[in-house]
């Protein structure tokens, strides 16, 4: 009876945070829209509800409403199958991350953690799913019988199985220090101080590598080479149309979310907000939603900046794209482990 | 629930592995054994090998079938030609094999009947293999990782031949092969000698093309 119980309330969660998740993902892409919009000068969405705030469910009903094209010649299998790893895959991550500390529900004596599942690797987790998320983009490239689609394809799976080694080696620093791969437990590591054990103080270079393997991993400006529309029309999804697209775009902005909620969790202390333990006490409903709400800023904080980076750079060449993955970044972070590891062996 | 998740799983794994071997587009063979290996994953993390699991997805689904996947969209192996004589010599051995495995499997099952009950709970546990790498087992694991760096160096330097290539050379799809008219200003438009090299600069120096610097800020 309890595991049943059990089940249903992880379910329960996991819809809560698919929602919330999905409902942020709604509003980045509008919130790129607007931003992007005033940093070249001109306004972006702004007639669909108050300040373009409905802008998001137009586009969905729009997405939904549109004729769904399939290719005569494509794989058809796979052409289905495509978008749905892809969606799936940058799903699936969203349940290991601590979205705040355990918050006792008000006018009862139940604690509960704001996490959906905690274990023992959670990091590898995200790892091992965001790996096979690139098979979405490879497949879709390959099921179009499209020229363009194929080399979409065939350049995000290179530049992903690159960037992942660098993105993989950045964290290892991390897990030097706090010593387990349990998502929960570094981001308990990191409270107390205020703020200065925020693991992005003592693992700079590693921040730094994360971030930009990052914003390769997701293939977005400057490392959009698998869309890149001046040589490749859309990259791999130049034939998917209507709802299968949609769920193309959605995986992108989910995942530039889950690597925002990573970055946050590893190197920005997570749900901990400095000074809120000393004003609410740990435990207290309040702390647990000034944490949340928290952590939420500090994601969109991350995905700011990469709407920001959007509007800034233009794009890599892809032989510049591929030296600077293997020929700096992946020896960076390695430097990085060496120096992590010799201070490590120094101060104990 | 146990049983029903082992079921489900076992089932996809079998299933899956018999797709490797029943399809014929190189595409779904694939395809199917990353289903293997995602099986293979699930019931890891039911026998708590927790680490076991996601090392598997990462390594074997997460980036070797990635490479075979690339490698098969990068040749565009339509179908596999079917009939070939000289592999016909593989089914027998194939049954033979089969068999052998078999038995093999039914020979454990006979003999060994008991679970050995004073096994400790922390094997597959992310500490536990981690300890046991870096101390017990450190100068096999060094050794390893010597020998796949062996193996990368070996692999690189038989795959990269750069030089002047024959009018009649085979090109592996996807190297980058640039013509002498390319590098060399005063070279005629017509002239078809080639390399094959990673940049301008390294054509350049194998093809003895020395005013290289002149044609390259001229480009800028």
């Amino acid at each position: 009876m309890d595991t049943a119980i059990d089940i249903v309330l992880k379910f329960v969660a996991i819809t809560v945070v698919f929602v919330v998740v999905l409902m942020v993902v709604a509003y980045t892409v509008l919130a790129e829209r607007r931003v992007l919009g005033f940093i070249q000068g001109r306004l972006g969405p702004n007639r669909v509800g108050y300040g373009g705030i409905l802008q998001p469910f137009a586009d969905l009903l729009k997405f939904i409403l549109k004729e769904d094209i399939v290719p005569d010649k494509s794989t058809r299998f796979i052409y289905f199958l495509a978008p749905v790893i892809a969606t799936m895959a940058a799903l699936m991550t969203m349940i290991v991350y601590p979205f705040g500390p355990e918050t006792r529900i008000p006018f009862t004596s139940i604690s509960i953690p704001l996490v959906v599942a905690r274990f023992d690797i959670g990091l590898l987790y995200v790892l091992g799913i965001t790996s096979i998320g690139v098979y979405g983009i490879m497949l879709a490239g390959w099921s179009s019988n499209n020229k363009y689609s194929l080399m979409g394809g065939l350049r995000s799976s290179a530049q992903m199985i690159s960037y992942e080694l660098a993105l993989g080696l950045s964290l290892i620093g991390v897990i030097m220090l706090a010593g387990t791969l349990d998502l929960a437990q570094i981001v308990d590591q990191q409270s107390g101080w205020n703020g200065l054990r925020w693991l992005i103080i003592f693992q700079p270079l590693g921040f730094i590598i994360y971030m930009i393997a990052a914003i390769a991993e997701t293939n977005r400006v400057p490392f959009d080479l698998p869309e890149a529309e001046t040589e490749l029309v859309a990259g791999f999804h130049t034939e998917y149309s209507a709802m299968k697209f949609a769920l193309f775009f959605l995986a992108e902005y989910i995942n530039m979310f889950t690597v925002a909620m990573l970055a946050t969790t590893l190197f920005l202390g997570g749900w901990n907000v400095p000074f809120a333990d000393s004003i609410f006490g740990r435990g207290t409903f309040l702390f647990g939603l000034v944490s949340a709400i928290g952590f939420l800023l500090k994601v969109v904080f991350i995905l700011f900046l990469y709407i920001w980076l959007r509007g800034t750079l233009p794009r890599f060449r892809f032989d510049q794209l591929m030296n600077f993955g293997w020929k700096i970044l992946l020896p960076l972070a390695l430097l990085n482990i060496f120096l992590t590891a010799t201070v490590i062996f120094l101060v104990s | 629930m146990q049983a029903l998740l082992f079921i489900l799983f076992g089932g996809l794994a079998i299933g899956c592995a018999l797709a490797v071997v029943a399809q014929r587009n190189p595409l779904y063979n694939a395809i199917s054994l990353v289903g293997v290996f995602i099986s293979l994953a699930c019931l890891y993390v039911m026998l708590a090998a927790p680490f076991i699991a996601a090392v598997q997805v990462i390594v074997y689904a997460g980036a070797i079938m990635v490479l075979v996947v690339f490698v098969i969209m990068l040749l565009n192996v339509e179908q596999e030609e079917r009939g070939r004589g000289r592999l016909k010599f593989l089914v027998p051995t194939a049954v033979a094999l089969a068999a052998v495995l078999i038995a093999e499997v039914a020979f454990i099952l006979v003999s060994v009947q008991e679970f050995p009950a004073g096994a400790s709970s922390d094997i597959g546990l992310t500490h536990s293999i981690g300890t046991a790498l870096f101390t017990r087992y450190l100068l096999p694991f060094e050794i390893t990782s010597i020998l796949l760096l062996m193996a990368i160096v070996g692999a690189m330097t038989l795959a990269r031949r750069g030089g002047l290539l024959s009018p009649n050379a085979r090109v592996i799809p996807g190297a980058q092969t640039l013509p002498r008219s390319l590098v060399d200003p005063k070279a005629a438009p017509d002239d078809l000698h080639a390399v094959e090299a990673e940049s301008t600069e390294e054509a350049a120096r194998l093809l003895d093309v020395v005013d290289l610097s002149s044609r390259s800020r001229r480009d800028e």
